[in-house]
């Protein structure tokens, strides 16, 4: 009954999640991880395709043999002409036109390579044109990645450009941020997990930019509208209307998450499990990750960081001060610290129904375990630092 | 009305489109044929090369008029391979990229730097391949496609009287380079051309430098391959052989003719010469780089004439500038400027030629005016071969029967052998048919697998308006496919896997406009608004984030398709004209779609549109009220 009951808040925007009042936890979570992928990539780095380090890959049909003799077979082709080489990984790839063995080998030059894939040919009894290959220079890789982080910086300096021009600079800041963390944790899982990096992540990684500011986007849309001259009246902190806009807007990035993901699960799908190889694996593997992890950072961590940065806008701190000092009054001259809040809250007006009983019900929960911190966070010099939390609630104690 | 005029519009962009598909310049062919959007190679198999351009003065990228000379040459090698089709363009600021659609072969030699050398002509044959034998005259006629005479600022006469002096600074460097050729003063016309060069001839393999170990291994598996009797026979050869004078020797001689250019590369330069069945054909097509070496001398074709030609003693990089001009009597020439050291080169390679000094030039190769020519080799092939009428002391110019064109071209070969540009192979991918349709087949099942999982979402999570949904992926879905089509023709776009997962991760894109425009909608309703005046707000309101939503994830695919190299080029391309096309939808299709709906009384029940769920929070809402029973969620 509980679940259903979140389900269906979440589904109508009423879900009531403190948010942003937990920031502090969400930041010490993001800034741990940040600090665990940096790590990360100190230590162990990450695991790089042939792409990288140079090399050579053969494709033959699977109709050869078992992968092992094709695996010896191909080493005895570069015994003979390779020059040293050898075969780094093999492995077997499905694909709708039969199978294949993909023969991952060391750096062949033009004419090694060339006459590995006669010999080839010769010891598994095809034509040497039934075999693909690819050979990639060690530079091919780099020069992928730094056009890959150009791209990166140009493409953070237009996107923080058109979102001043259409938020403000501090929503700007909040959504960059955020970004980057998106970007690192990413990275920290690649690393951590050692999925291999190919020039087809990295693509992939590009384009999460994309994803994880659709949904910031979505969202500070929503907290714009909700706090447009939000300083006219003395209902709700900033903290508090950005929360709520979070909260109307869950529902949302929800489905705009899984709706993203669902093609790219497709994807992730045919490429890891038809395929086992190649670009769409790559390309479906860092985005699911990348997306996932935007959902993430695109709720918990830009709108609460949108909030620190505003509460630091002097007219917004002016403001949140009157909003507490107001409630204040109202908690010392009248008995009705809980609906004044509440109605503030939530600008859809509802009338009374069981749902809202119990959510109202639920309410003093929520903003019971800040309430714990409120000392510290509040009085931190930063007067409405406790902005997301429930004063109601935590007057009440 | 309105909601009306918007479909007119997009079934008007409809319309225009599929006429452009069916019948734009270039469509030809049944209608099937018509129909397929240009593939990439890794979809249809084929060959792709990336070069990456360095400047070799200091390590930058080129210029660009540098790197668009590269690509032309590049693409002039890869034409010379006999390649139907093949694809060259430049890609960023240093790459160049190199497509054979269809075709499985080694490439990475095309990027060996271009060597431009400039070598004295010393014999000519017929290159043809024809049994019959070369005529002296018949193989120089062809060949004066111009002579250099001295420009006009630099006419020092180079009078045969003044060779005297010029002699003494001459002869060191004839000395240097001709030791070998036992008669180093056959200044006239040789009489009988065999005698002197032909000693000279083989003797670079044999006495020059000690062959490579794995030309000669090379040269024995030859010998097997032609077996030992033509072995013996084309070693044996000391001038052109004739063979309609000796039948029996055509026949030894045959299997020559059979061997690969690259095999042919590795023969010794007089047999190259010397053996009338090796042709032209063979020879042009032997590996970039096969005569580079400066110090041996090499076999080339020009016209189809076949020339044994001297040691290089200009080189490309000697060259400073070259252009074509027009001069005073307007007819098209090429000017030639040297750095300071290749003009000393030139000059004392000039007098060399025109006082048939050092390595002597047979008489089959001598020009109209009894001069020596100097032949212009660009890689393996004779682009010029002017007679040298005085030693060039200045500025030099190339006069002949050239055009604009032709006078250009040649310029900017010559221009390119100063081009400080070298080629790095960076990826090489050779892709079979058969695994190209694989790539194929399984991009397309992903793309289908994704458009399904998100239509099964949407009609179960918004149920009839999924249909909204399903019918808007449909149309941006053939509205993407009609731009692949024309895009490919008009601009040469070709769709290649990454491009593929781009139009994957696209669906997202689209099918996330409809989830804000629905939340939205849900959200006016929700606030107490009919659904028909729910439309027309939660669209202006959605519309603002769709545009912002989606002007980001533009941004995203123009810079990266702007900065990137490879695969990320048609993956940005995909993914931002699939955006651009699902902004097309969402305007013209789904808002003019959606205004009809709400007129309908179906879009109320919550069973059909999904939205009612959002209904029953208001129970003073008489719309709602009907619909107690959707509590359950």
């Amino acid at each position: 009954m509980a679940k259903s009951g979140l389900a269906s808040r979440l589904y109508r925007g009423e879900a009531d999640l403190n948010i942003v009042g937990r920031r502090k936890l969400w930041f010490a979570v993001a800034g741990v991880l940040v600090l665990v992928a940096v790590l990360s990539f100190a230590v162990r780095g990450f695991s790089l395709g042939i792409e990288f380090a140079g090399g050579n890959s053969f494709q033959v049909p699977a109709s050869v043999g078992t992968l092992e003799q094709a695996e010896a077979k191909v080493d005895a082709a570069l015994a003979a002409k390779g020059g040293g080489a050898e075969v780094v990984t093999a492995q077997k790839v499905g694909g709708t036109s039969g199978e294949y063995y993909e023969l991952r080998t060391g750096q062949l030059t033009a004419e090694q390579a060339n006459e590995v894939k006669t010999e080839m040919a010769q010891s598994f009894g095809i034509q040497a044109d039934q075999i693909s290959g690819s050979q990639v220079s060690e530079a091919w890789g780099s020069q992928v990645t730094s056009r890959a982080l150009l791209g990166l910086l140009i493409f953070v300096a237009v996107v923080a450009i058109y979102l001043i021009l259409r938020f403000e600079w501090r929503m700007a800041a909040a959504a960059i941020a955020s970004l980057f963390t998106n970007l690192v944790l990413t990275a920290g899982i690649y690393s951590l997990v050692g999925f291999e990096v190919t020039p087809s992540t990295i693509i992939g990684f590009l384009t999460i930019l994309g994803f994880a500011l659709y949904d910031v986007v979505v969202v500070f849309d929503k907290v714009q509208e909700n706090t447009r001259g939000i300083t006219a009246n003395n209902n709700q902190t900033y903290g508090e209307a950005a929360n709520l806009a979070l909260n109307q807007s869950l529902m949302r990035s929800l489905n705009t998450s899984v709706v993203a993901l669902l093609p790219v699960g497709g994807l992730l799908f045919i490429g890891a499990g038809l395929l086992g190889a190649g670009t769409l694996k790559d390309l479906g593997l860092v985005l699911f990750v990348g997306m996932a992890v935007a959902f993430l950072t695109s709720i918990l961590l830009a709108t609460p960081l949108l909030v620190l940065l505003k509460n630091q806008d002097p007219r917004i701190s002016a403001h949140n001060k009157r909003v507490l000092a107001r409630r204040g009054a109202i908690a010392r001259g009248e008995v009705t610290p809980k609906g004044a809040p509440r109605a503030a809250a939530a600008t859809a007006e509802e009338t009374i129904d069981p749902e809202a009983a119990a959510l109202a019900g639920a309410a003093p929960k929520v903003g019971a375990r800040p309430a714990g911190k409120r000392p510290s966070g509040a009085r931190g010099g930063r007067p409405a630092g406790g902005g997301g939390n429930r004063p109601g609630g935590a007057k009440r104690r | 009305m309105r909601p009306g005029r918007q479909l007119a519009v997009l079934g008007f962009i409809f319309v225009v489109l599929y006429l452009l598909v069916f019948f734009s310049g270039g469509a030809s062919g049944g209608w099937k044929d018509r129909l397929e959007p240009r593939l990439g190679l890794d979809l249809i198999g084929g060959t792709r090369l990336t070069l990456e351009a360095t400047n070799t003065v200091d390590g930058k990228p080129p210029t660009s008029a540098n790197l668009e000379e590269a690509r032309q040459i590049i693409e002039n090698r890869v034409n010379a391979y006999g390649v139907a089709e093949a694809e060259v363009v430049t890609e960023g600021n240093r790459n160049i990229v190199i497509s054979l659609p269809g075709q499985n072969r080694d490439l990475t030699n095309v990027g060996e730097a271009a060597e431009l050398r400039f070598r004295k002509v010393l014999k000519a044959t017929d290159g043809s391949g024809a049994a019959a034998a070369p005529a002296p005259s018949a193989s120089a006629t062809p060949a004066p496609s111009g002579s250099a005479t001295p420009a006009p600022s630099g006419s020092v006469t180079p009078a045969p009287s003044g060779s005297a002096a010029p002699k003494a600074t001459a002869s060191p460097s004839a000395g240097g380079q001709g030791g070998m050729a036992p008669t180093p003063s056959a200044s006239a016309a040789a009489p009988t051309p065999s005698a002197s060069p032909s000693a000279a001839a083989p003797s670079p393999s044999a006495s020059a430098e000690p062959v490579p170990q794995s030309i000669e291994q090379q040269r024995k598996a030859i010998e097997q391959k032609v077996g030992a009797a033509a072995w013996a026979a084309a070693s044996g050869l000391q001038a052109p052989a004739d063979l309609t004078a000796d039948p029996s020797l055509a026949d030894k001689l045959k299997p020559f003719g059979t061997l690969s250019p690259q095999e042919i590369a590795v023969l010794p330069v007089g047999m190259q010469f010397n053996v009338p069945t090796i042709t032209c054909q063979q020879l042009d097509n032997r590996p970039a780089a096969s005569i580079k070496d400066e110090n041996q001398q090499a076999v080339a074709c020009e016209s189809g004439a076949k020339y044994l030609l001297d040691k290089a003693k200009v080189l490309g990089t000697d060259v400073d500038d070259a252009n074509a001009v027009l001069d005073q009597t307007s007819s098209w020439v090429v000017s030639l400027n040297f750095t300071g050291k290749g003009q000393e080169k030139w000059t004392a390679l000039t007098r060399e030629a025109f006082n048939n000094e050092g390595q002597a030039c047979d008489q089959t190769a001598l020009g109209q005016d009894g001069k020596c020519r100097v032949a212009v080799v660009l890689d393996n092939e004779i682009v010029s071969s002017p007679e040298i009428q005085g030693v060039l002391t200045g500025d030099s110019q190339i006069t002949g029967s050239f055009d604009n064109k032709s006078a250009n071209a040649l310029a900017s070969q010559l221009r390119y052998g100063a081009l400080p540009v070298t080629f790095e192979p960076q990826e090489q991918q050779n892709v079979t048919a058969t695994l190209g349709d694989s790539h194929l087949k399984a991009g397309l099942l992903a793309a289908g697998i994704g458009m399904l999982l998100v239509i099964i979402y949407s009609f179960f999570y918004y149920r009839l308006l999924g249909s909204v949904i399903f019918l808007s992926l449909v149309l941006s879905a053939l509205l993407v496919f009609g731009a692949l089509v024309v895009l490919g023709r008009s601009i040469g776009f070709t769709l290649t896997l990454a491009g593929i997962a781009g139009m994957i991760v696209s669906l997202g894109v689209a099918a996330d406009s409809f989830v804000i425009y629905f939340e939205r909608l849900k959200d006016e309703i929700r606030e107490g608004r009919s659904p028909r005046s729910a439309v027309p707000r939660a669209w202006v309101r959605a519309r603002r984030t769709i545009i912002s939503a989606n002007a980001i994830t533009l941004m995203s695919a123009v810079v990266l398709y702007i900065v990137s190299v490879g695969a990320v080029k048609g993956f940005a391309f995909a993914l931002g004209l699939a955006t651009v096309l699902d902004l097309v939808v969402v305007f013209l299709f789904r808002h003019p779609i959606m205004t009809m709906f709400a007129r309908t009384r179906a879009f109320l029940s919550p069973r059909v549109s999904g939205l009612g769920r959002a209904l029953p929070a208001r129970s003073a809402e008489p719309g709602a009220a009907r619909n107690p029973r959707v509590k359950e969620a």
